[in-house]
């Protein structure tokens, strides 16, 4: 099968004709136009992307099996962990969006779960203060700003 | 001798108290990240370059830890190759030949010391080359014009693919991808490029988050799929028994090992697999029949161990001469560069002075900080190996989390990351190979300029490009670095496999 190199060089098409018709878009530099504007390296680019990508169109390597079922579930669940993790980082603090996000990750990469958050708060806590006392980084307390010693 | 004079000079910046405790803790964390499962070298160079920044580290300190990060992950990735067989990182898969036997025949604690021993004249004949050749090769390099620079940045990125190298036009598409990502943002005529109106986007994106979020996030998510599990077996580890004969035995074959391991590392395209790989069939083809190779026979755990330090060590020349890397690891410590505001290149050697030679002065003492670290201590690290990666992928990832946030204390960077992470995953699955990507990110902006100003010179001649002898040369060397993977790739990785195969007898896979 040689699905993958072929969706992905068609991908890379687009997205060399796009971005090649993005950088035909820049306005002229102040000053008037010059051997080199700011669309010349990018459109130099988009040509050589073009051709790459056809060349993987036309002789694609063999492919890699994506991992649909169950694995691509724990994938997404990953993905949206790490998501999640990034938005909660401030509302929650440091502490309790770690504990959270290293114990789920733990936990769905096969650890029980239990001591998967477990070790996701001992990092947590760890980390915490280790930053905010030892390198004087200020990570934030959130939810537990209570305890916060001032 | 001019040279000795920096040198001194070095020794004076690397020797002050608080570089060489950061030197120490590199070392000691380098070899940590070389020895863990699933934490490579580029990848653990990547997650502790946010941390030097937000601790606000003075130039010279970051780059004298993390050069020493680097060293020692090379001296990490040989622990998991002897005793477990599986290498720690693709240099360390020749050791695998010699160095698990060894510990199977209950010579283990042997094969770890004589490969540190190996690994650190190892990289001593390559720093001393380094020390002899890098300024030479900075001289010649203040002679290179737009031009040139235009052109070996072309060679760096086709040569980067390695003779190893699979798929040259996916090398390519990688590089053009980086590239890509490097033009967005405001450029140096005040236009707008592909920011969309997006604040965040006008300062372009930076490229520490693109390595980290590439390296570390897509590695957790391959991980994932590869369903991690749990960790290793624990080791056991005999009691060190070595003579002054057995190193007597090894020397030669390491000092051989560290000269033919540093001309790879220098070499573009080359790189440290290679020179394990070379170190290895030369101490065979120089032993001849008195050897009992594949076997247990402690030369071919020193010839490759020393091959593939003494590259490591070769690849910075490029690195730091021409600004040019050679490796995944040596971009990243380009990445380091690059972000402390210090131009990469010839003039560094005259306008930081103090910093260049105080990354090589560093990189000598790391060198016996590493082999004193790593003959007692053994046993610490020995028994990381059996930490589970479940537990392990999970906390480094969320120390990237923490580099990153700490940067600028914004979550916009945290998406940016795991969009990077999702795309290196994606990329890999593909076997678009990273490393291109993180060059063109990072030399994007440099190419462009060498580009704009070689016309300018020239009055909007393209021609110009190819004008000099040099800038021809380059490009020939760069033509011949795209094809030579298609006609030689095949055959050496063919040569590299079978011989794994036939002397590890039960390759575990990775």
């Amino acid at each position: 099968m040689t699905f993958n190199d072929r969706i992905f060089g068609v991908l890379l098409i687009a997205l060399a004709v796009a971005y090649g018709w993005g950088a035909s878009q820049f306005p002229e530099p102040f000053g008037g136009s010059e051997a080199i504007g700011p669309d010349t390296f990018p459109t130099l680019l988009a040509v050589v992307l073009g051709l790459c990508s056809l060349y993987l169109i036309v002789r694609p390597d063999p492919d890699h099996a994506w991992p649909w079922s169950r694995t691509g579930v724990e994938l997404v669940i990953a993905v949206v962990v790490l998501v999640f993790y990034a938005m909660l980082l401030e509302p929650l603090g440091f502490i309790i969006s770690t504990t959270l996000a290293v114990g789920t990750l733990c936990w769905r990469m096969g650890a029980e779960p239990l001591r998967a958050y477990l070790v996701g708060a001992v990092a947590g806590v760890v980390v915490f203060l280790l930053f905010n006392f030892a390198l004087d980084l200020a990570l934030p307390l959130g939810l537990l700003s209570f305890l916060e010693v001032s | 001798m001019e040279t000795l004079g920096f040198l001194i000079d070095g020794f004076g910046v690397a020797l002050a108290p608080h570089n060489l405790m950061f030197a120490l803790m590199g070392a000691f964390l380098g070899t940590l990240i070389g020895a863990l499962p699933g934490l490579g070298p580029a990848n653990g160079v990547a997650i502790l370059i946010p941390l030097a920044f937000s601790l606000g580290l003075a130039p010279e300190t970051a780059l004298i830890m993390l050069t020493a990060v680097y060293a020692g992950a090379m001296y990490g990735g040989r622990i998991s190759s002897i005793l477990l067989n599986i290498p720690g990182d693709e240099p360390a898969m020749m050791t695998c030949l010699d160095g698990y036997p060894m510990a199977q025949q209950g010579k283990a604690a042997e094969a770890l010391a004589i490969s540190a021993i190996a690994s650190f004249i190892g990289s001593l004949v390559a720093t001393v080359g380094l020390i002899l050749l890098a300024p030479v090769l900075a001289r010649f390099a203040l002679t290179f014009g737009p031009a040139e620079y235009f052109a070996l940045f072309l060679l760096a990125f086709a040569t980067l693919g390695g003779i190893t190298g699979k798929n040259p036009v996916k090398t390519v598409v990688a590089a053009c991808l980086g590239l890509m990502v490097a033009t967005v943002g405001i450029d140096s005529t005040g236009v707008q490029r592909y920011t969309f109106g997006t604040l965040e986007l006008y300062e372009g994106i930076d490229f520490i988050i693109a390595i980290v979020g590439l390296f570390a996030i897509s590695e957790l998510l391959f991980f994932i799929e590869e369903r991690a599990g749990g960790g290793k077996k624990k080791m056991v580890v005999n009691k060190l028994k070595l003579s002054w004969g057995d190193i007597r035995n090894v020397l030669p074959s390491s000092i051989r090992g560290g000269i033919l391991g540093f001309i790879a590392g220098v070499l573009p395209g080359a790189g440290a697999s290679l020179g394990s790989f070379i170190g290895y069939t030369l101490e065979k083809k120089v032993v001849g029949k008195k050897g009992f190779f594949g076997q247990g026979d402690p030369r071919g755990v020193a010839g490759p161990e020393a091959g593939n330090n003494g590259a490591s060590s070769g690849a910075l020349v490029p690195m730091l001469t021409l600004g040019v890397p050679g490796s995944g690891t040596t971009a990243v410590l380009l990445a380091l560069l690059i972000s402390l505001n210090i131009t990469p290149g010839p003039l560094m050697f005259t306008q930081n002075a103090d910093i260049v030679w105080g990354v090589i002065a560093a990189l000598l003492i790391g060198n016996f900080l590493l082999l004193i670290l790593n003959i007692p201590l053994v046993g610490i690290f020995v028994k990381l190996l059996s930490v589970p990666p479940m537990y392990l992928l999970p906390c480094v990832t969320m120390i990237a989390f923490v580099g990153i946030y700490s940067i600028s204390n914004t979550t916009f960077d945290l998406y940016f990351m795991v969009a990077f992470g999702i795309a290196g995953y994606v990329l890999r699955k593909l076997e678009i190979p990273l490393v291109p990507v993180i060059l063109g990110l990072l030399l994007g902006p440099e190419m462009e300029k060498n580009l704009s100003h070689a016309m300018d010179i020239s009055d909007g001649d393209w021609t110009i490009l190819w004008n000099s002898g040099l800038a021809i040369g380059l490009w020939v060397f760069a033509g011949v670095g795209l094809i030579l993977p298609y006609i030689v790739g095949p055959i050496l990785r063919r040569r590299m496999k079978v011989d794994a195969a036939a002397t590890a007898g039960n390759p575990e896979g990775d």
